[in-house]
């Protein structure tokens, strides 16, 4: 029996196109530049700048470098930040990995025990540390190593509505706590079905983010921290983590808070007196509020008392270069020129972050952006750069994180007392940042 | 000499030997190339089922024995079974109440789909304009979960229709999704009624298979409603009834889209699922070992309960 021609045709067929297609495929992979003369280095930048507005702040110093600069261009690429981390693990894994990374710094830890990030090069560390506020270099370093040019900071404030203030016979925003309290009672009002009209102070439960920023601005106010300085065991069971703890399940028991009703759509229809939040808030409720918002104020978060020492949270987003790229010298001169080169007495970032009413780790540059008529609402998340403390980012810290907004949420509906949430937290928390990786 | 003699025979059976042979191997040959066709035509499947299933799987299983980060697939440090006692550790929160919630959830979205899908369907049987009817039940399953998840949001909010409703009647409000007593069955509510559209559709169709001899026999016997209902509509929809037990009972313990949207699994872990949990695990806190070793305890339990109910309906005569 003797092979069909065809068949041996379709064999010789078969391993010509086997090649062929993996050649085509090789051939699609994306460009990323070679760096040789006439081909320029192609540095790739993911970002939560997806959305319209951040996503043109972004791209305008971009296509500024790029008009600028022949051998090595910067494409950026996007994703909602909800999506964020999974895009960097799983282009990671992929093996392709962008050559810039904008993580949120709570990843930090993460990130670089995953051996993603590059610690920044000794003069570019130099250069941020001198550069920006203590809370921004703590949030961009891990273990007291620099890793990336800090962005978008974000302090905790205390927003309050002027006009329910006003209504409830307050004069101004509370500064302490028992002032926090009594303006939250006075504020409170009820519907004749117990129907919540109006909260006294809102505590979010929209997120990890919400619900765990507002409990450590209140914690860091009050002189305590989440975890130890090492990072390696929690901190919250302390006489400042019980004040906090008392103080919201008072709130919630007392009927002037009411967890779970979304307190960023109350606040803005004016169902809210207080919220404590951070500062890209502001933007949105000027979109969402219209002429409304000229009744909101922002105040610095009230102290347990009235002579204590200034603290709220930080949290921020920080730019840095992949392990995996090929052209990090390139990428870091990239982040230099972005966020230490001043325009006009500010930094390209600072200008970025100002045009989208957010703010960066660096003072100064704030201060001559804000300076020009900004919205006066911003000046208290800008002198909270001064005094704020960065939030936990060592490996571990998202999950840590997660585990404080379960026992927050647990203590708010009753399911646990002060103690038993404090114990709880300490205990899962701790088994949790202790892990060896 | 006896071997002179003897020596030509073997050579005259062999050429029929000989021939055998060759129409063996030949036969053989031709066999081993239908086989290659046959493996080949069969390749892109095999390459679909050891890309997409075994190959996950078998990664999967290295996983739950290792601990990585995610990111890059030369850090996998295996850890034995250190994740699988992680789940069931003291102070873990996966037994109870994760994996309990899990069988809540699913097991309360069962019963209600179920009893709401048998009542409905045998209804729908007995009305003009069936199709019509069926479609009106089966719009929430073509709904995107985030819109069915946000607007019962909505109506469970202190102020939304639900509370509406109860204040009308006098009673005051429930905190539907803020409760943690509350919580857990609100969310079940809502998935049992996105689900009773595909049950009613599988039930429907197993009423129309009921001879209506039965029934004529019945109703000449002087049976009611009730007798017919339960000595021959149940008996007869068993096989359907199987059918939408195992379906809606594995699409809830691996369900969590609803709950995300719903109430990101809180109040505290009230809501907490294990699917749920999965995700968080891999995707937010880069624990795919504790993520992979909770995979597969679900896969247990799922495996588990359905062979329950493949021998319960089996006790009574049923296929599945």
């Amino acid at each position: 029996m003797t092979p069909s021609p065809s068949r041996s045709l379709s064999r010789r067929h078969f391993a010509l196109a086997l090649p062929a297609a993996l050649l085509a495929t090789g051939c699609a992979a994306p460009h990323r530049g070679t760096g040789r003369p006439g081909d320029p280095v192609v540095l790739t930048l993911l970002s939560h700048y997806a959305s319209g507005e951040l996503k043109k702040a972004l791209q305008g110093p971009v296509d500024e470098w790029n008009a600028l600069h022949d051998r090595v261009k910067v494409q950026t690429k996007a994703v909602e930040f909800t999506d964020l981390l999974t895009t960097f693990m799983v282009r990671q894994a992929a093996g392709q990995g962008t050559d810039i990374l904008h993580p949120y710094c709570l990843w930090n830890g993460q990130l670089v025990r995953a051996g993603v990030l590059r610690p920044a090069p000794p003069e570019h560390a130099e250069e941020i540390g001198r550069g920006y506020g203590t809370a921004a270099v703590g949030s961009a370093s891990v273990e007291g190593r620099v890793y990336g040019y800090p962005t978008e900071m974000q302090t905790y404030a205390l927003y309050y509505n002027r006009r329910l203030l006003r209504e409830a016979g307050v004069e101004g925003p509370p500064r302490t706590w028992r002032e926090l309290e009594d303006t939250a009672y006075r504020t409170l009002r009820r519907d004749r079905y117990g129907n919540t009209l109006v909260q006294g102070f809102g505590l979010s439960t929209f997120d990890d983010s919400t619900t765990v920023g507002q409990t450590l601005a209140l914690l860091s106010a009050a002189g305590g921290r989440f975890v130890s300085a090492d990072g390696r065991s929690t901190a919250i069971d302390s006489p400042a983590g019980r004040a906090v703890l008392d103080l919201e399940r008072r709130l919630v028991d007392k009927g002037a808070s009411a967890p779970g009703v979304n307190v960023y759509q109350a606040f803005a229809s004016g169902q809210v007196a207080m919220v404590i939040s951070a500062g890209w808030w502001t933007a949105n409720l000027k979109a969402l509020m219209g002429t409304a918002y000229r009744e909101v104020g922002v105040a610095p978060v009230p102290l347990p008392e009235a002579d204590g020492r200034r603290a709220t949270l930080s949290t921020g987003f920080m730019l840095g270069v992949n392990t995996a790229s090929r052209h990090p010298r390139e990428a870091w001169e990239f982040l230099r020129w972005l966020n230490s080169e001043k325009v006009r007495g500010a930094t390209r970032m600072s200008a970025v972050q100002a045009s989208v009413g957010s703010l960066t780790g660096r003072a100064d540059d704030m201060r001559t952006l804000l300076g020009a008529g900004g919205d006066p609402n911003l000046h208290p998340f800008l002198d909270a750069l001064a005094y704020a403390v960065p939030e936990p980012n060592t490996p571990g810290a998202q999950q840590a994180k997660s585990l404080l907004r379960k026992n927050i949420e647990a203590l708010w509906t009753g399911q646990q007392s002060v103690d038993e949430a404090l114990r709880s937290t300490r205990r899962q928390v701790d088994q949790e940042v202790s892990r060896s990786w | 000499m006896v071997n002179a003699t003897l020596a030509p025979e073997p050579t005259e059976r062999a050429a029929p030997d000989t021939s055998a042979a060759v129409g063996i191997r030949v036969r053989a040959r031709h066999r081993r190339r239908q086989a290659v066709v046959a493996y080949l035509f069969l390749a892109p499947t095999l390459l679909f089922y050891a890309v997409f299933l075994v190959l996950p799987l078998g990664f999967a299983v290295l996983l739950s024995t290792s601990r990585w980060a995610g990111f890059d697939l030369g850090d996998i440090h295996p850890v034995g079974l250190d994740n699988f006692a992680g789940l069931f550790a003291d102070g873990s929160t996966f037994l109870a109440p994760i994996l309990t919630n899990t069988l809540l959830f699913a097991l309360g979205t069962l019963v209600l789909a179920l009893a709401g899908s048998v009542l409905v369907a045998t209804c729908i049987d007995k009305l003009r304009f069936q199709g019509l009817w069926r479609t009106l039940y089966f719009l929430p399953i073509v709904t995107t979960v985030v819109a069915v998840g946000n607007v019962w949001k909505y109506m469970y909010q202190p102020g939304g229709l639900v509370n509406g409703v109860l204040n009308a009647v006098g009673l005051g409000s429930v905190a539907f999704l803020q409760d943690p007593d509350t919580a857990l069955p609100s969310v079940v509510v809502v998935q049992a009624w996105a689900s009773v559209g595909s049950a009613i559709l599988v039930l429907t169709a197993g009423l129309k298979s009921i001879p209506e001899s039965y029934y004529e026999a019945a109703a000449l016997d002087g049976a009611g409603p009730g007798t017919v209902f339960w000595r021959i509509t149940l008996p007869l929809l068993r096989p359907s009834l199987l059918f939408v037990c195992v379906t809606q009972f594995l699409t809830g313990l691996q369900s969590f889209a609803l709950i995300i949207v719903m109430t990101k699994g809180g109040p505290g872990d009230a809501t907490n699922v294990a699917a749920l949990e999965m995700y968080r695990q891999a995707f937010s806190y880069g624990d795919w070992g504790a993520a992979s070793a909770a995979a597969f305890v679900l896969f247990a339990v799922v495996l588990a309960v359905t062979l329950v109910q493949l021998w319960l309906f089996r006790r009574k005569g049923e296929d599945a």
